[in-house]
Parts: C-alpha cells; sequence; structure tokens
C-alpha cells in the first residue's frame, strides 16, 4: 500500500520536473562554445567576452580544454596589471566539466556544489561541444514548457474540432412542404423525427417531446396557414424543429398560446384539431420557443428540444 | 403506475370489441378518453389504451406520436382499410366496438383499468 501511495504522488510531478530529467545538457548548452587560443593575450580575451557578451571562455588547443578565462581573472589581470599577458599563462586549470549527456537536473546540482557561473561541456571523446549557463537550463526549460502548452492546446483544438465535425456528422434534416388543408399527411415530418430518435436510442421521453412539437407545428399549418415548410434538425444536442409558413399570421399570439383559444373552422374540428391546444402542447414540450407572426411574412416558429445525456439531472 | 398491466384479450368480451389489428395478447396500464387530438397530444400517457370516436388517419399519427399501445374505436365508427393498414406498420392495436364510449369507459373502469 505505501508503495502505491508513493507511485501516485510520483505521478503527480510538475511538466517541469520530468522536462530536467528528460532533457540534457547538450539541449541547454551555447554551442559551438566561443573560445580562445592558449596563446591569445588576456586582453583580447577582455574583448572577446565584451563583444559576446559573455563571462568565461573556455581556452582549448584544437577540440582539448586546456582551461579557462572567467571575468574575474580579466578584473584581476586589469588590478595586477597584466593584462597583456598570454592566456595559458593566468588560466585556471583542471577545469571542471559536464558531459553533454548529463540530464539537467544534475547539471543544476553541479552549478549548487561548485558555484561556478558556467561549465564548458564535454562529449564522450572529451572533445570541447559548448558552454552552459544557469540562464541556459533556464531558457531551455522555459522554451519547452512553452512548446508542451502549444502541443496541448493545439491537441485541445483538435478535439474540439472533431467534436464539432462528430456533430455535424450527426446532424439529420428532415424536411418537407406542407400544403393548407392536407390533413391525410399529418405528421410526416413528426413520424420521420421520432424515427431518427428511436434508432439513436434517444430517451422516450424526449423523443415524444419532439414528436408532438412537430405534429402541432405541422397540423397548425395545414390548419390555419396558407401553406409552408417544417425543418427538423436532429444532432447530438438538440432537436430543432422549425416551422414558417406564408401567412396569414397569428393576430395575436398572447391569445393562441391560450390553452382553449382557437380560429380553426368546422372541418378540422370534427377531425379532432382545433381543440385550441397546439401551441400550449408545443411550449409544455419545448426547452426554448421563439414564434414571430405578421401578416406580411406569415408566422415562424422555432422550438428546441434538448437530448440529455443518460444520467444526466433532468 | 405501471403497477398494472392488463392484457386487451381479457377486455374484449366485456367491451364486445374486434380486433382489427395488432395482437390482443399486448397489456395496456391505463386509459385515455378524448376525441381532440391535441388533448391527447397533451395529456395521455405512453403505453394506454385510447379510446376515442375519431377514425381519422391523424388518430395513428398521434397514437404513435405519443406511444400508445391501443387504440379503441366507440360507436360502431370503423376505420378506413388504410388507416388499419397504418396502424399496422406502426405497431399499434386497433380495436373497435358498437358501445359508445360512455357504455365502453364504464366497462373499463369495472376491468379494473384505473389509471
Amino acid at each position: 500500500m505505501e508503495h502505491n501511495a508513493g507511485g501516485s504522488d510520483a505521478r503527480k510531478v510538475s511538466v517541469a520536473q520530468v522536462l530536467v530529467y528528460e532533457l540534457r545538457v547538450r539541449d541547454a548548452m551555447t554551442r559551438p562554445p566561443i573560445t580562445a587560443g592558449p596563446g591569445d593575450t588576456l586582453r583580447s580575451i577582455q574583448h572577446l567576452m565584451k563583444a559576446q557578451r559573455i563571462s568565461g571562455v573556455p581556452i582549448t588547443g584544437g577540440d582539448k580544454l586546456l582551461g579557462i578565462v572567467s571575468i574575474e581573472d580579466i578584473i584581476r589581470a586589469l588590478d595586477k596589471g597584466y593584462i597583456d599577458d598570454r592566456a595559458e599563462q593566468h588560466m585556471a586549470r583542471g577545469v571542471i566539466t559536464l558531459r553533454d549527456y548529463f540530464t539537467l537536473v544534475r547539471a543544476v546540482a553541479e552549478f549548487d556544489r561548485h558555484e561556478f557561473g558556467r561549465f564548458p561541456v564535454l562529449d564522450s571523446n572529451d572533445h570541447l561541444v559548448g558552454v552552459i549557463t544557469r540562464g541556459d537550463i533556464t531558457g531551455c526549460l522555459m522554451q519547452h514548457l512553452e512548446r508542451r502548452a502549444e502541443e496541448a492546446l493545439a491537441h485541445e483544438a483538435e478535439l474540439r474540432a472533431a467534436r464539432a465535425s462528430d456533430r455535424t456528422a450527426h446532424r439529420v434534416v428532415v424536411r418537407a412542404p406542407v400544403r393548407t388543408g392536407d390533413y391525410d399527411n399529418a405528421g410526416k415530418v413528426s413520424q420521420r423525427v421520432r424515427q431518427v430518435l428511436r434508432d439513436r436510442g434517444i430517451d422516450p421521453e424526449i423523443r415524444r417531446r419532439a414528436a408532438v412539437v412537430a405534429y402541432e407545428a405541422e397540423t397548425n399549418i395545414i390548419i390555419h396557414s396558407l401553406g409552408g415548410e417544417i425543418v427538423a434538425t436532429i444532432d447530438t444536442e438538440k432537436i430543432v424543429i422549425e416551422a414558417v409558413d406564408v401567412g396569414p399570421g397569428i393576430e395575436n399570439i398572447e391569445q393562441a398560446m391560450q390553452e382553449g383559444w382557437s380560429t380553426a373552422g368546422r372541418l378540422p374540428r370534427e377531425l379532432g384539431f382545433g381543440a385550441g391546444m397546439g401551441l400550449p402542447n408545443i411550449k409544455r414540450c419545448s426547452d426554448k420557443l421563439e414564434i414571430t407572426s405578421d401578416n406580411e411574412h406569415g408566422t415562424r416558429l422555432h422550438s428546441e428540444v434538448l437530448i440529455k445525456k443518460a444520467g444526466a439531472t433532468p | 403506475m405501471n403497477a398494472h398491466l392488463i392484457k386487451l384479450e381479457e377486455l374484449l368480451p366485456s367491451i364486445r370489441a374486434q380486433v382489427l389489428t395488432g395482437s390482443a395478447q399486448v397489456g395496456v396500464d391505463g386509459c385515455y378518453i378524448s376525441d381532440l387530438l391535441s388533448d391527447v397530444l397533451a395529456r395521455a400517457q405512453p403505453g394506454v389504451l385510447w379510446v376515442t370516436i375519431q377514425t381519422h388517419r391523424n388518430v395513428i399519427s398521434v397514437a404513435a406520436t405519443k406511444d400508445i399501445t391501443a387504440v379503441l374505436f366507440t360507436c360502431d365508427r370503423k376505420p378506413d382499410p388504410s388507416i388499419v393498414a397504418e396502424a399496422e406498420e406502426q405497431g399499434i392495436v386497433l380495436l373497435r366496438t358498437s358501445l359508445t364510449t360512455f357504455e365502453a369507459a364504464g366497462k373499463l373502469w369495472e376491468l379494473g383499468l384505473r389509471e
């Protein structure tokens, strides 16, 4: 059990902590190193430091590291008056180096232990391949953290896009013209909506609500309008039912929303329509409902029934 | 609710009904009576027997919309064969009786259909 607890702790380490173990000295170091020869004067090295904005210069013969001249050595040389001497006369020898394959966490430990501002870096053949400072390590970590963050954001965007296209791929549009007085064909869209929702295993209560909205909207056009169209759009999140007719428009929507109020004629009433419950039924079954109507453009009804995921609270 | 499912075949003799389409072996757990389609859309529960004098095609659409199990036409009303065919396709049982809606309702209540 204790072992497991330790394991779960280990999983909580930050990205930066993971990076210092993953990244190597060669990933962070400055390369190629700016070097000088043993015969160069300390003054020329001073100029090199100034020009390159660096505080230490490895002295090499060929690929081999011979020593190092730091800014402190230069200051001392200026102070003591030997700035025109050659590097090999005053450079520090037996320099402590890091290997290019060391992890950054080890490099940080070496910086803590030795309090140097920089380390020459050697490869496994003892060739000088770079110089590393604490600033290089910080910069490298920042760069990699930024890259990880960008990758995470890109991944997130990808997932979002996939979800969106998934939604589009699962979109079904049922569209049908509706003719005035065509009582025999009432319910065509409603029936198709029911089929799609049943095939998708949508909760029966939601299926019935959507079917009622579609049916009532369809019969409203048949009974009351000069003709129109009904469009049901089903995706993974909701069922949108839009009923549009060419007029003559609802004179008083507020009145029409009241149960029992109807302008239906004799024939539809004999057929069982015109109970004055159409719009109230639509309203009761919709999660969202918008109706706009005027006698110039007719009526536009927009209803949405949300598809709640199984287990979600109603 | 849903506690008491009564098979249609247990109801048929008393209400003197004949089966127009579907199986009398299915059960219903309640009854709704109305001749107004929107009223049925608003209030009928799924799985019930709907009693009506309406024999128009829209009865089938409404019954299907609300997942109503069976429809009983009263007053000796007879639906068009095309409507019976559509009910069959939609899996809705159609029954027919010469009783009035009131008489049928009384019998159904006596038989224990009380929701």
